[in-house]
């Protein structure tokens, strides 16, 4: 009975403070300035409290933080950009730049 | 039948070889940058004949491969100057990249993330996202829809880890557009990576 009683109290105040803080629309933004710049007191302490209550932007600042940290250590491995599926070099140019690196003076 | 320890300075090396040896990672790295396959290939060539003229410079200093993408970031970047240089930011240039519907409901929630659209748990690490061979394929399919500005910005910022005032220098853009032009390519990034990685298996 106490238990059941705290639950509501709790979804009360979670219900209370999401209608008062930002909305995702606006945490999300500042979540991406986050990654870009020192964010002021004010705006920490809304963030967190969003965060407390909405997973779904919880999970966004995880993904962001996820496409970074795998982007960035994904570009410092050269093996790895070479047998990508990105296209290669096409015969033409090839062919082409050859031609101009071995008459350097035209 | 072995090849000579030393090319002898009189004789320069055979410099058509760098397209072999190199030509096909320069030209990815420049692509993935650039997105357009013309511009890139005359990034590439560029740096060939850059190099060319530089090569005494150069003198096997560290590794040749490092040292022609030394050059072609430059390229790389010069082209995106001019090309911004023609063409100044637009107001509302990817203003249909706010992605209004990812936070469009009908009921009291409006403006909070919409049900199909809202982040899921990807339960991924980076070790398991670098694992996947089509990596960088994704990634820029997803970039491509994106105003050229736009994916240019995030490039540059996540993939090549320069500073805001760097970027801003490059793109002749103001920070406060930055932080815009970043935000609008996560939003749709994140979106676009979720349907293809994390939903596929799922929705079957």
């Amino acid at each position: 009975m106490a238990l059941k009683a705290y639950d509501k109290i709790k979804h009360a105040v979670r219900w209370w403070l999401l209608r008062r803080l930002p909305t995702c629309k606006q945490t999300v933004k500042v979540i991406s300035e986050s990654m870009e710049r020192k964010l002021s007191l004010r705006e920490r302490i809304t963030v967190k409290l969003h965060l407390w209550i909405c997973l779904w932007c919880v999970w966004y600042l995880e993904h962001l933080n996820l496409m970074r940290d795998t982007i960035r250590a994904k570009a410092s491995e050269e093996v790895n950009l070479e047998s990508s599926s990105l296209p290669p070099l096409s015969a033409e140019a090839r062919e082409r730049m050859k031609l101009r690196l071995s008459q350097p003076n035209d | 039948m072995s090849e000579p320890q030393r090319t002898p300075k009189s004789q320069p090396p055979d410099f058509s070889s760098w397209v072999d040896l190199h030509g096909d990672y320069l030209y990815k790295y420049a692509i993935f940058r650039l997105r357009d396959g013309s511009a890139a290939e005359d990034c590439v060539q560029e740096t060939f004949l850059a190099a060319l003229k530089a090569y005494r410079g150069f003198e096997g200093r560290g590794s040749e491969r490092t040292w022609l993408v030394g050059i072609l970031k430059h390229k790389v970047t010069d082209h995106f100057r001019r090309v911004t240089r023609e063409a100044p930011i637009g107001e509302t240039e990817g203003d249909e990249f706010e992605h209004n519907e990812f936070f469009t409901r009908t009921d009291e929630w409006n403006n909070h993330w919409n049900n199909n659209y809202a982040p899921s748990d990807w339960h991924a690490t980076p070790a398991e996202l670098i694992e996947r061979s089509d990596f960088w394929k994704v990634l820029n399919d997803c970039l491509s829809p994106l105003p050229e500005r736009t994916a240019r910005a995030f490039t540059l910022r996540e993939v090549d880890s320069l500073t805001s005032e760097q970027i801003c220098e490059a793109l002749n853009i103001t920070v406060n557009n930055l932080w815009v032009m970043l935000h609008r390519a996560r939003l749709h990034l994140r979106n676009c990576l979720e349907i293809n990685w994390f939903t596929k298996e799922t929705t079957d």
